[in-house]
């Protein structure tokens, strides 16, 4: 009871919500610019004040320099390829005053280039990012004045930039670690992510630049997400009749990919690992050899084999048993859709199998002996052991890897594309028989110039594959009884 | 230690990130570093460095020195239009692509008057055309046409003789008795369309197609007038319905590609309709021997493409047509402004009669100005070329009459003759499939006259607009 009572309290200040840490925050700040001492107070202004009061001159200077350099951007706006950044920037979001033309001076050859929407809408978002790290600096600045006022009230002297920087490699090395993470994981992986999404709510496509001139487009609001239901727009018709089949089959493929794969691999790994079977060595290196061969050569190999001169047609119709050539990847308009992802689920299995084998095989050297021991003692059948001990066991572990690989699976762009292009291909639509959303996603933004249709295809592909993995994994045994087989 | 090799990973990772912000290397760059860099076909790179380095020796005040690369002309325009500032300082691309790389400022203006006038005088009317573009609401000179180009026909000499060659009917009977296909194209794409769309009656070399006609040469002008719904057409269309149908007829290139079919073991077709481009792979297919070059053939049209038209009558003689284009050198509006007097003289220099004559008999280029002919048969006749080199230029030359130039519309950034929609109901209405088009509209069928001229208007529609319709006009008018 006791111990209860101390931790109850303990786990309770854990729990503040994000608006409470938010409500905090902010009484900080009145706190600090209150209780701080003069330095303190100016460092609400200029950054690095309250260091320079406190004789950190160095950390003080660095402050400053950022402050200058973040607003000398803002104010003096440096441009790259003619578009700016700063407070123009800002003007440019919106998307209006474009111009189209460049200038040219025809007798020295001297040429500038007209407005570039992608770049104004980049340079937007890169110029709310440097807002909101001037405000982080700001209270790294201000909360640097305040400790040395701190430590000065209890009688500590304010660290010196020697000790801070020896302070990186000790106590806070975690900060030095992730700063260039997530500088990376900013740059890399946030902006285009959040510059992707801006682009399904323009009319950033080939048919509109060419109406309102090069680089321009428009924000256009929901428009192309409500085109999915209206099928209005030069993709309206497309995205209409075809989201729901493609959406369909990419479901059907990811279930049967995984599955296929995943029990092929189990059945597979307990066959070669199976007690007095001799060559073990030699059937997994058979199987490793598809994954040593990259896979998109095996693919289009297999391509080939079953392409209309391939082969695998010519045998056949050497045989006698047929004439025409068999479309068996549904590479040409009016060959079998059926047959197309049948055909697709089983190269699949050929070049995915090994992969759950050679895992399944680890697994399987590292269930306790013991469990079998006891099994066969108490009068257990394999067939029984294999349900009770070995499936659990394996399923257990490999939860996770089963939902990333049906997530792998949801965007397994190589095995469709290189197999089947998509096809067979319906006249009037881009969308074939065998495309994933992943695909089509590709065919209507490289094929037709369509990047704001497929930024909205890339947002519901997200939000479906987000979903399934967060429900899945959360209702997993993996995820919720973690200390089980440990 | 784990600290030391932490600190080590973190120094990679932020090398790896400056290493991400520098610049690309290879293309103009807008710096002038002495060097011009010129891209040109993978086919012709060593001929055109060989040139330039005469160039350079001979003229020691030039004072840049010339490196040359050799690029996939078919996807030189995207690769620029993708990163300007990575390309060369000069480059070369067909015509129809000068009006997207002078509006998507990729391209800056020929100004040079010595140029300028070069390419007045050495360049027929048709190219003359189609190589300005606007800037600013001036009109500029933008490309200086060297090779002329033209789609002709490559056939399999051991199947099928000469005369056979000649006509579409010909080729038919040969892949009757070789129980194959007679003929296929390169692609179903707007270019490769030309073939049926652009033939033209053997008798006076008419068609009722119009592609942009009397466009205006300002941006955001007049697209012209455009047609392709005349009786002449709907009976090309239902003569190739018939010929596609037909065992020993028309096929689309395979999913394996053209090439494959046209191979001397699969004998998948017989003949293909395709460019000087397409030489090396069709020679590798067939093998030099078997390798034979054409015009595209004629046909004539049958009693039951010509019933129910007034404009047409059974027997009349068409030949496939083709465009007859231009590669030209254009100089990178990236590229820096001190180079750009030099870049014009070498321009000069490569796109001059001396030099698209050698790169005729060095790399089988054909020479674009006006007269080449002369100079090729000359070369057959002393012995300079082979025959089948020859025929590769004769052909093209030959072809050249039948044909027209790309459609282009100075100053826009691009026209919508290439929308994918386009040929895609073309190609349905050959293979006498249904089409979905915008508006709930659908061809449920096209094999009559009414929804051939319906898919034709969809067709003439997507050109001046780029979009299909909402909806079909009430009664389409007959346009003889």
């Amino acid at each position: 009871m006791a111990s209860k009572a101390i931790t109850a309290p303990k786990n309770k200040a854990h729990e503040l919500t994000f608006f409470e840490k938010l409500g905090n925050r902010f009484s900080n700040f009145r706190k600090r610019f209150e209780d701080g001492s003069l330095g303190t107070k100016l460092a609400h202004f200029i950054f690095g004040a309250g260091n320079f009061y406190h004789k950190q001159y160095v950390k003080g200077a660095i402050f400053l320099l950022l402050q200058i350099a973040i607003l000398a951007v803002m104010i003096f706006c440096p441009s790259i390829n003619g578009t700016p950044y700063g407070w123009k920037a800002l003007a440019n979001l919106p998307l209006k005053n474009l111009s189209e033309g460049g200038g040219f001076d025809p007798a020295t050859g001297h040429f500038t280039s007209g407005s570039d929407c992608k770049l104004m809408i980049l340079f937007g978002f890169v110029t709310i990012a440097l807002i909101i790290i001037y405000f982080m600096i700001w209270n790294m600045s201000i909360a640097s004045s305040y400790k040395a006022d701190m430590d000065k009230k209890i009688g500590k002297k304010p660290t010196t930039f020697k000790e801070d920087m020896a302070e990186l490699l000790d106590g806070k090395f975690h900060v030095l670690m992730l700063t260039p993470t997530c500088i990376a994981a900013t740059v890399f992986t946030i902006l285009p992510t959040i510059f992707m999404i801006a682009l399904a709510f323009t009319t950033y496509n080939s048919q509109d630049m060419n109406d309102l001139g090069t680089n321009l487009f428009r924000w256009n609001g929901l428009q192309n997400f409500a085109a999915v239901f209206t099928g209005e727009g030069s993709l309206g018709m497309e995205i209409k009749n075809r989201f729901l089949p493609v959406l369909g089959w990419t479901f059907i493929w990811a279930i049967f990919a995984t599955l296929s794969c995943y029990f092929g691999g189990i059945i597979l790994a307990l066959l070669i690992n199976k007690k007095g079977l001799n060559g073990k060595k030699v059937f997994r290196t058979v199987f490793i050899f598809t994954i040593a061969v990259p896979q998109f050569i095996s693919l289009l190999a297999v391509r080939n084999l079953l392409g209309e001169y391939g082969p695998f047609n010519q045998f056949l119709k050497d045989l006698g048993w047929i004439t025409e050539s068999i479309g068996f990847l549904g590479l040409k308009t009016g060959d079998s859709e059926k047959l197309a992802k049948v055909m697709v689920i089983i190269v699949n299995m050929w070049v995915g199998i090994p992969y759950t084998m050679l895992m399944t095989s680890g697994i399987l050297m590292n269930i306790p002996a013991d469990l079998y021991e006891a099994a066969r003692v108490d009068g257990a059948s394999t067939f029984k052991m294999f349900f009770k001990i070995t499936l659990p066991y394996v399923i257990f572990i490999t939860t996770p890897y089963l939902i990333s690989s049906f997530i792998g699976n949801i965007n397994s762009f190589n095995t469709i594309f290189l197999l089947t292009g998509g096809g067979p291909t319906y006249t009037g639509y881009q969308a074939g028989g065998t495309d994933l959303l992943v695909t089509w996603l590709y065919k209507v933004t490289i094929d037709q110039g369509s990047y704001n249709t497929g930024a909205v295809i890339g947002i519901f592909t997200f939000i479906i594959t987000a979903t399934i993995t967060l429900i899945t994994y959360r209702r997993s045994k993996a995820y919720n009884e973690e200390d089980t087989f440990q | 230690m784990k600290k030391a090799l932490a600190l080590l990973l973190i120094f990679v990772l932020a090398c790896s990130m400056l290493t991400g912000c520098g610049g690309s290397s290879g293309g103009g760059g807008g710096k002038d570093d002495g060097v011009i860099r010129v891209w040109v076909g993978e086919e012709s790179a060593d001929f055109y460095q060989k040139v330039c380095d005469e160039y350079v020796a001979a003229h020691s005040d030039f004072g840049y020195k010339i490196e040359v690369k050799g690029m996939d002309t078919g996807s030189v325009a995207g690769t620029i239009t993708n990163d300007p500032t990575a390309a060369a300082d000069i480059y070369t691309v067909a015509h129809d692509n000068i009006g997207k790389l002078a509006a998507t400022q990729c391209a800056k203006p020929i100004t040079d008057e010595a140029l300028i006038n070069q390419v007045l005088a050495d360049n027929p009317a048709s190219f003359q055309k189609v190589i300005y573009s606007t800037l600013d609401g001036n009109q500029y000179l933008y490309g200086v046409p060297y090779i002329s180009q033209a789609l002709f026909l490559y056939y399999n000499k051991a199947l099928v003789t000469e005369e056979e060659a000649k006509t579409f009917e010909g080729l038919q009977a040969a892949a009757a008795r070789e129980n194959t296909k007679a003929i296929t194209v390169t692609g179903d794409d707007g270019f490769n369309m030309c073939f049926a769309l652009l033939a033209t009656r053997v008798a006076d070399h008419g068609t009722t197609v119009k592609i942009y006609e009397g466009a205006e040469s300002v941006s955001g002008g007049s697209k012209g007038e455009s047609n392709c719904q005349g009786d002449d057409t709907i009976a090309i269309v239902r003569w190739l319905q018939e010929y596609a149908a037909d065992p020993n007829g028309f096929k689309w290139a395979s999913p394996d590609g053209w090439d494959a079919d046209l191979d001397k073991d699969n004998k998948g077709v017989l003949a293909v309709i395709g460019g000087a481009w397409h030489y090396n792979t069709a020679k590798a297919a067939l093998g030099e021997s078997n390798l034979g070059i054409a015009m595209i053939p004629t046909f004539k049209l049958t009693e039951a493409a010509c019933e129910g038209l007034s404009g047409v009558k059974a027997g009349d003689e068409y030949r496939g047509g083709t465009f007859a284009d231009c590669k030209c050198f254009m100089i990178n509006a990236n590229s820096a402004a001190s180079k750009y007097a030099k870049e014009q003289e070498l321009i000069a220099y490569l796109a001059g009669k001396e030099i698209q004559n050698r790169s005729y008999l060095e790399v089988l280029n054909v020479p674009a100005y006006v007269g080449a002919a002369s100079f090729i048969e000359q070369c057959f006749n002393e012995g300079k070329v082979t025959e089948s080199q020859f025929n590769l230029a004769a052909m093209q030359v030959s072809m050249a009459e039948w044909g027209i130039p790309q459609p282009f519309i100075t100053g826009t950034l691009n026209t919508y003759y290439y929308s994918k929609n386009g040929p895609a109901i073309f190609r349905a209405m050959i293979d006498k499939t249904a089409y979905p088009t915008t508006g709930d509209q659908i061809l449920t069928e096209t094999e009559s006259i009414e929804s051939i001229r319906k898919g034709l208007y969809l067709i003439e529609y997507i050109w001046m607009h780029g979009v299909t319709p909402d909806s079909f006009p009430a009664s389409l008018p007959e346009k003889a």
